[in-house]
């Protein structure tokens, strides 16, 4: 009983508070004075006890060598055990917990401080935002394919609030967007599923993983992949079903885009590495190497040229992510366990650094820059601000001593590791060319005259978290160890990988 | 002491906001701060002179540990050669510094620029003092964005179009680089340099061809070999003086060094029996042929003060790459280093000399220069002797690096007569070079004065040639020091 304690405490924890943050910021806002404070206290009440229910759990497992999960546990009884709701606890999942709660604090103290030019944000925007990181959260808990299903879906739909925020017809279209591309996800996905359990009796990871592994004619497994590993696709936008994500991250406010392109992105892609890496292991299961490594191909080189197209800058970001998708389905389909590594590690500085980009493409939007054009020299009207945004460009660009360089590095070796070299070169070269739209946007930060030469007043509370993130990205390139090790387990735990 | 390297390191690391800090006070002090510094850092690494030449394996080591999941340990030493290229890195930056006292005087935000200056002092030295590739290439794109910003902050004419083209030229190379680096992590399990080259010996032949190929290519990039040289010209002409002077001086030199390092030091001798070995390093010479050539010519038509400069610096690289292609042969090796030593003072001296010409008359083009051997008898003094030196002239410093480099082709073309064609070409180019170089100098120094009252320029920056001038003869006459250091390395 404990254990099922144990797992489901930081979900219940952000679900719980999620619906009391509704009437404690209603409350807050009728007073006139200390808002901000009181909020900020309401919420670091929220993130203390989130973290600590992560640090049990941590605490507990985190450290045993063992290759097996941790826990594994049913919440059903016989006889309908095999289609019940499971969880599981291994090392990947107690990892993702970890940078969930870590980088949602720190993007939802920039939402906290985050002035929108109209209005303050509402309560349920606040209250959206937990139950979305609660969803998360219980999505790298799940232990068979519905709830991870079920969960995901939920942070889907939760995000899709999100983009909505303003209202008006541009983020309208953008959800509209969004949702359709999810629905007809969900569809594959949920076709998918019955072709699995049908051959298999079963949605628990494991048992599925077995099941297959011994299945002797695999044709209906192969259309139940593809079903599967498109519906995901979409999800992750991985191209050719990237479209929607430029639109949706575009329309949201900054801070939610910062909040979905930390979390639900990289939420997503561990979605891909559980279902592909865990459950349809190729060699193994099913051999879906190649196509995946086409797909990613693709995904690096169309993301890379639209954001060397792309005017608006948050655009750009945007685009930068859908690059980022490529990046990360490098190591997924290199199937090695330093792939596995370099994905993790991927997984929080892409968070960070898009994040850290949006954030502070968000504070020089509201100042209205928009496009390229407006950031003509910003450099110099608002420093610090472009500055970390310098840093951020230059960490996505992969140049180090900043993190993106060792989250690259992990990927291309994997990928040489793995005899896809061609697939590595194609990295690197759409790498050079994300390093040349970078520096273009810093050139236009920097080099060109501003129109005016009245200088900004810079958000110095957003600032704060902003270069708490900042430290994060270099901190972590020049002593990536810190996290490295905190993967090791994980690497531990993968027997059927070479 | 034990951690003389990290020290070495760590202290410019430490400084970089203070050198801010002062230098919104005051430029002139941030200056000197980083002078002080670079003294420091040459004391520093001269306490490790006795280990390299009398210890067991001519080496200094320090490691420390960094990430042991990529078998990364933070691995700085020094050998001859690394030493020997650190000095002469450290020797530029303070003397760029010193002259960029009075060179930069009138421009803004000198704060910033110093301390990107210190920024890019550590990753200069950083590349020549580890052997950890991972480390090597941290350094390695650290020496890219400070020169990037100073480059575009503080250039001229289009300054950040110059700059973009050479970030996006040497970061393309440095993406192959981190190829290869990958590629030799996967096939020996271990990043340093040194035990890569053991495990490469027993991996599999065409992996390691295309390894040595990948590196290389990446490297003649920063090197600026004919044909991926576009971004130099740019670059070198339109950064402030003492930033060119880094640039010809150490940054190209560390593309040369790390062919010789990573290159020929850890993955070729895996081929070295090969043919593919052969007609590897019969291109190499192929390619130091074309540069030389391409640059000389060129030098001797441009008339912009510093573009003939910066396309004599590509003629360099291609002895440089020419006496590389002589590998392992000791003499043509140490001449090898030994000219990028000679050359990078030579040629930061002969920069620092174009950006006080270019200071006192402010235009660039050397046909409406003239006469200014007795306005300005300093720079004249030390524009001549840079020049001359370039020329390969006894007893300036470039001569007896050259002359080492053919007496190592000599004794190649014994065991490989292919090389007879090459050596003869590239005697002609040293011809070339002396033409240019006369050209230089007759144009801005001699004949009749085209303008009246021009004065000698400001102290620091005569301080600042007087040292590099000093050096030039100094190697020239008395090379023993560095060739003894040099020599102590083996490759094979």
């Amino acid at each position: 009983m404990t254990e099922i304690l144990d797992i489901s405490l930081p979900v219940i924890v952000f679900v719980l508070f999620s619906l009391l943050t509704i009437p404690v910021v209603k409350t807050i806002r009728k007073r006139k004075i200390g808002k901000t404070a009181l909020k900020l206290g309401w919420f670091s009440t929220v993130f203390i006890i989130a973290v600590i229910s992560v640090a049990n759990l941590t605490l507990k497992y985190y450290a045993q060598p063992s290759p097996q999960p941790f826990l594994n546990v049913t919440l059903t009884a016989e006889p309908l055990a095999m289609f019940s709701t499971t969880f599981l606890v291994d090392a990947v999942s107690i990892y993702m917990a970890i940078i969930f709660t870590m980088v949602g604090a720190a993007v939802f103290m920039y939402s906290l401080f985050y002035i929108d030019s109209s209005e303050e944000l509402s309560e349920r925007y606040y209250s959206i935002m937990l139950i979305i990181i609660g969803c998360v959260i219980g999505t790298v808990f799940a232990g068979d394919l519905l709830t991870l299903f079920i969960f995901w879906e939920a942070t889907a739909a939760g995000s899709s609030f999100l983009m909505l925020y303003w209202k008006t017809s541009k983020s309208l279209h953008a959800t509209l967007k969004y949702l359709v591309m999810i629905i007809i996800a969900s569809a594959f996905i949920i076709y998918g599923l019955s072709i699995v359990y049908a051959i298999t009796g079963t949605l628990n990871f494991w048992a599925v993983k077995n099941a297959l592994m011994a299945l002797e004619d695999k044709h209906l497994l192969e259309i139940a992949f593809i079903f599967i590993a498109a519906g995901y696709s979409i999800e992750a936008a991985v191209v050719p079903f990237h479209m929607w994500l430029p639109d949706a991250y575009t329309a949201a406010p900054a801070s939610s885009s910062a909040f979905l392109s930390a979390l639900v992105d990289q939420g997503s892609y561990y979605v891909l590495l559980r279902v592909l890496i865990y459950i349809l292991t190729p060699s193994t299961v099913l051999p879906w190497t190649l196509m995946l490594a086409v797909l990613s191909a693709l995904t690096m080189v169309v993301g890379n040229l639209l954001a060397l197209t792309e005017k608006s800058v948050k655009r750009l970001i945007a685009n930068v992510c859908i690059a980022d998708v490529g990046y990360n389905l490098v190591a997924i389909t290199s199937v090695t366990s330093l792939g596995i590594m370099g994905n993790l590690y991927f997984f929080l500085i892409g968070g960070i650094t898009t994040a850290l980009s949006f954030m502070t493409v968000g504070i020089l939007n509201n100042m209205g820059f928009e496009t390229l054009n407006d950031f003509s020299g910003v450099g110099r009207k608002m420093p610090l601000t472009s500055l970390a945004l310098l840093f951020a460009a230059f960490s996505f660009a992969g140049v180090p001593p900043f993190a993106g360089f060792i989250a690259k590095y992990l990927v291309f070796t994997s990928a040489i590791e793995a005899n896809l070299s061609w697939l590595a070169v194609i990295g690197v070269l759409t790498s050079v060319i994300q390093a040349a739209y970078l520096l273009r946007l810093i050139n236009y930060m920097y080099a060109k005259k501003p129109q005016d030469e009245a200088k900004i007043k810079e958000p110095k509370k957003l600032l704060a978290v902003i270069f708490i993130l900042v430290t994060a990205i270099i901190v972590l390139g020049i002593y990536p160890t810190i996290v490295l090790n905190l993967i090791d387990p994980v690497i531990q735990q993968l027997p059927f990988i070479p | 002491m034990q951690n003389t390297l990290l020290l070495t390191l760590l202290l410019p690391t430490l400084t970089v906001p203070f050198v801010y800090l002062l230098g919104r006070k005051s430029s002139k002090i941030a200056s000197f701060l980083v002078a002080l510094i670079c003294i420091i850092n040459i004391a520093l690494l001269s306490t490790t002179v006795p280990s390299i030449l009398n210890g067991a394996d001519h080496k200094y080591v320090e490691s420390y540990y960094w990430i042991p999941v990529l078998h990364s340990s933070f691995t700085l030493f020094v050998d001859g050669i690394s030493f020997s290229m650190a000095i002469i890195t450290l020797i530029l930056i303070l003397t760029a510094a010193l002259f960029s006292i009075n060179y930069m005087q009138e421009r803004k935000g000198l704060a910033e620029y110093y301390a990107l200056l210190t920024l890019l002092s550590i990753g200069l030295v950083g590349v020549f003092i580890t052997s950890n590739l991972m480390l090597f290439y941290f350094c390695w794109e650290l020496m890219l964005v400070p020169t990037y910003f100073i480059i575009g902050g503080w250039g001229y004419k289009e300054p950040y179009r110059a700059a973009f083209k050479f970030f996006i030229f040497t970061h393309a190379g440095a993406v192959f680089v981190l190829l290869g680096i990958g590629a030799i992590f996967m096939v020996t399990g271990d990043l340093d340099m040194f035990q890569a080259q053991a495990a490469l010996m027993t991996a599999n032949p065409t992996l390691v061809e295309w390894i040595l190929l990948s590196f290389t290519a990446g490297f003649a990039v920063k090197m600026a070999t004919v044909p991926v040289h576009m971004w130099l010209p740019d670059a070198h002409s339109e950064a402030p003086a003492p930033m060119s002077a880094l640039l010809s001086g150490v940054i190209i030199s560390a593309g040369a060094y790390a062919i010789l390092r990573v290159s020929l030091g850890t993955v070729f001798p895996a081929l070295i029996a090969t043919e593919f070995g052969r007609q590897f390093l019969h291109g190499l010479a192929i390619f130091g042929i074309l540069s030389a050539f391409f640059g000389s010519l060129i030098a001797l038509v441009e008339t912009d003060i510093k573009r003939i400069i910066a396309y004599s610096s590509i003629a360099h690289m291609g002895y440089v790459l020419f006496g590389l292609s002589l590998f392992p042969f000791q003499e043509a090796i140490t001449g090898t280093v030994l000219h990028l030593i000679n050359h990078a003072v030579s040629k930061g001296l002969l920069f620092l000399s174009a950006g006080a010409v270019m200071k006192q008359l402010e235009i660039r083009d050397i046909r409406e220069m003239g006469g200014l051997a007795g306005q300005m008898p300093i720079t004249a003094t030390s524009s001549t002797t840079a020049a001359l030196s370039i020329a390969g002239i006894p007893p300036f410093a470039c001569f007896i690096s050259e002359f080492l480099i053919f007496v190592g082709a000599f004794q190649t073309i014994n065991n490989d007569n292919f090389y007879l064609i090459p050596t003869a070409l590239m005697l002609i180019a040293t011809v070339l070079s002396l033409a240019y170089a006369l050209r230089f100098v007759g144009h801005v120094f001699l004949g009749s004065a085209k303008r009246e009252k021009v004065t000698e320029v400001p102290f620091f920056m005569k301080l600042a040639m007087i040292i590099l001038t000093a050096f030039v003869i100094i190697l020239g006459v008395w090379p023993s020091f560095f060739v003894q250091l040099i020599m102590s390395v083996t490759f094979i």
